[in-house]
């Protein structure tokens, strides 16, 4: 099924908020535009006097999930690392609701965008209740104790990351699937409109994978900007409602997946003979594994 | 989470034990109903009374403070470091007190009023130096750096204070109950001097707790939280310097207290949440320190015993049955 044909099919369980797949989404026929959360232009971030970002751009609306995706080395993660205000950049321009990210303390910056990791620390002992009580301390002066309102905050943290019900379990006893979403609590319960995680997906089985792409989604659907860091094409192109690649260190794509994941940019990008599909709700991606055309299964 | 009330429960009983035995016991024995009546201000004037307030009290409390201080210095190290072998010695403190008390000691003996200050003194310069080193240049302010810079400090004073020893042998002895580690009966005196490099430290010690917490998540997480971890781990480890300082200005070098139990508390509330192991650590380290100063002044008196090796007597068996148990 050709690339174009396939994606541009009917959806399945992994539904987005704006619009069918392949069929433009313009502001006549879906919900109003929504502002813009943030804006990044022309980021550039050297470490160690290696550049790493040569130019790269990027912005996220309230509602849309957007898809990083590139190569290893690409810049994927220190694109969105840059953009959170967690990496230094040389040049450029990062703005949050119109403010420059250099400008702002990192209290205010908590509260407009929280940031998962692709793996933290599990300290010993430490329940998923008092993890995501952490995540909800940026708002808490010092010495200042918990009120009923954070306690609340708190709990719906947990409802809307689906870990209520193993609230009481310590970190170290948890799955990698059950440990990431407590991780995307930890991020809600900052209680900002943008969640930005790096390759969330990237250790998990396929259940797993799917338990957090739903979630993410669903959160998409609350109204969040979701940026999402992924080597998953595939499943970069049935969640996410704009795609960006990223290669040697500049954004060389935005746009739909059905878009910017053609045949021949999976060539140009990746080296891969590839391409993406999509079938009653089903992404898949083709790849001709050995270079000399032979396959084991028939 | 039930077991953490539980444990520091027993925490405050045994420092409430070990303040009574402290207070009570000594060449004059005086029974603990009398010492609870002095304490409450219902004391019958006499020997005994005075014994208690003008000796043993600020005896005991200097015992309460250093064991406190050297507890929380080791706990928050630990968490700021994500480093279970740190303790006020890989900041370069313990190197930098033993080496300026060593000097007052050998080259002003007629001076040993100003031991502490000296310990202080090289104790902090310690420190500035580890933290110096650690946040120049390239990724500055990492764990390994501030390790690394710290044992090279401490590899340092301690060649300078060995040198000294070696240098004057005949005035070594004096130096060894500094060394060793041990409180002295000397009133309130020290205390009036050393007491800001403590309250600092504990204050700045309690704001530490809940960006210590977001630390143990990773620096990824405390910076998504609006944290800077480097700033937390130098505040951490300002903190932990005057904390230790102080304690060696007043009770010789006790290393082994900050490192042990922070682990202890850890072990027994199931938990590394600072919420609990920094007030439990330094619960702990004061019931640990009056008991242990208890001890080496009590069991072979009228001689005066260095409080050192009777902590690590009364810390190591507990701490490795925790360890097996934990293991």
């Amino acid at each position: 099924m050709a690339y174009e044909e396939g994606l541009s099919r009917d959806r399945g369980p992994l539904q987005r908020g704006h619009g069918p797949m392949g069929v433009a989404s313009g502001p006549l026929e879906g919900p109003p535009v929504p502002a813009q959360l943030l804006e990044a232009h022309g980021v550039e971030v050297e470490i160690a006097g290696t550049p790493i970002l040569r130019g790269a751009d990027l912005s996220l609306k309230a509602g849309e999930l957007t898809a990083v995706v590139g190569p290893n080395g690409a810049g994927k993660s220190t694109l969105v690392r840059a953009v959170s205000g967690l990496q230094k950049m040389a040049a450029g321009s990062v703005r949050w609701q119109g403010r420059e990210v250099g400008e702002m303390r990192g209290r205010e910056l908590a509260g407009l965008r929280a940031f998962v990791p692709q793996r933290m620390p599990v300290p010993a002992g430490i329940t998923v209740r008092e993890a995501v009580t952490i995540g909800c301390s940026a708002r808490l002066r010092p010495l200042r104790r918990l009120t009923g309102a954070d306690h609340e905050g708190i709990a719906r943290a947990m409802e809307r990351a689906r870990v209520t019900h193993f609230a009481e379990r310590t970190l170290t006893t948890l799955s990698g699937g059950e440990l990431q979403r407590v991780q995307i609590a930890i991020g809600l319960a900052q209680e900002a409109p943008v969640l930005i995680a790096d390759e969330p997906t990237s250790q998990l089985d396929l259940g797993a994978t799917i338990g957090v792409a739903s979630l993410l989604r669903d959160l998409v659907g609350e109204g969040l900007a979701v940026l999402l860091v992924v080597h998953d094409l595939a499943l970069a192109a049935a969640i996410a409602d704009t795609v960006v690649v990223v290669s040697e260190g500049r954004t060389v794509a935005t746009g739909a997946a059905e878009q910017v994941l053609s045949a021949e940019r999976l060539s140009a990008v990746w080296d891969a003979d590839a391409r993406l599909t999509a079938h009653e709700g089903r992404t898949a991606l083709h790849v001709a594994w050995l270079r000399d055309g032979t396959i084991r299964v028939p | 989470m039930a077991r953490r009330p539980l444990v520091f429960a027993a925490l405050l009983l045994a420092l409430a034990a070990a303040v009574i035995a402290s207070l009570a016991l000594g060449a004059v024995k005086v029974p603990a109903a009398e010492v609870i009546d002095i304490l409450l201000g219902n004391g019958r004037g006499g020997s005994d009374q005075q014994i208690i307030e003008s000796l043993r009290l600020p005896r005991t409390v200097e015992a309460m403070i250093v064991g406190a201080a050297l507890g929380i210095a080791g706990a928050i190290l630990q968490g700021a470091l994500a480093n279970p072998l740190a303790s006020p010695d890989v900041i370069g403190v313990t190197g930098g007190a033993g080496f300026g008390a060593i000097l007052i000691i050998i080259l002003f003996p007629g001076s040993i009023a100003l031991l502490p200050v000296g310990a202080l003194f090289f104790g902090l310069l310690a420190a500035t130096l580890v933290f110096a080193f650690a946040w120049s240049g390239r990724n500055r302010g990492s764990t390994g750096k501030v390790i690394l810079a710290g044992i090279a400090m401490l590899s340092l004073f301690t060649a300078g204070t060995t040198g000294l020893l070696a240098a004057y042998p005949e005035r070594a002895p004096s130096a060894i109950f500094f060394i060793a580690g041990g409180l002295t009966s000397s009133g309130w005196q020290e205390l009036q001097t050393i007491w800001p490099y403590f309250a600092v430290g504990f204050v700045l010690a309690a704001c530490l707790i809940r960006p210590l917490d977001r630390l143990a998540l990773g620096d990824d997480v405390a910076a998504s939280l609006g944290s800077r971890p480097q700033l937390i781990r130098l505040a951490a480890g300002i903190a932990a310097a005057l904390l230790a300082a102080a304690s060696a200005a007043i009770a010789g070098l006790l290393g082994f207290l900050g490192l042990v139990v922070p682990h202890v508390v850890r072990m027994a509330g199931g938990t590394s949440s600072h919420t609990f192991v920094v007030p439990a650590s330094g619960v702990g380290g004061a019931a640990l320190l009056a008991a242990g100063d208890t001890l080496a002044r009590t069991l072979r008196a009228p001689i005066e015993m260095p409080v050192g090796p009777f902590m690590v007597l009364l810390g190591v068996p507990l701490f490795l049955w925790l360890l097996r148990k934990a293991v």
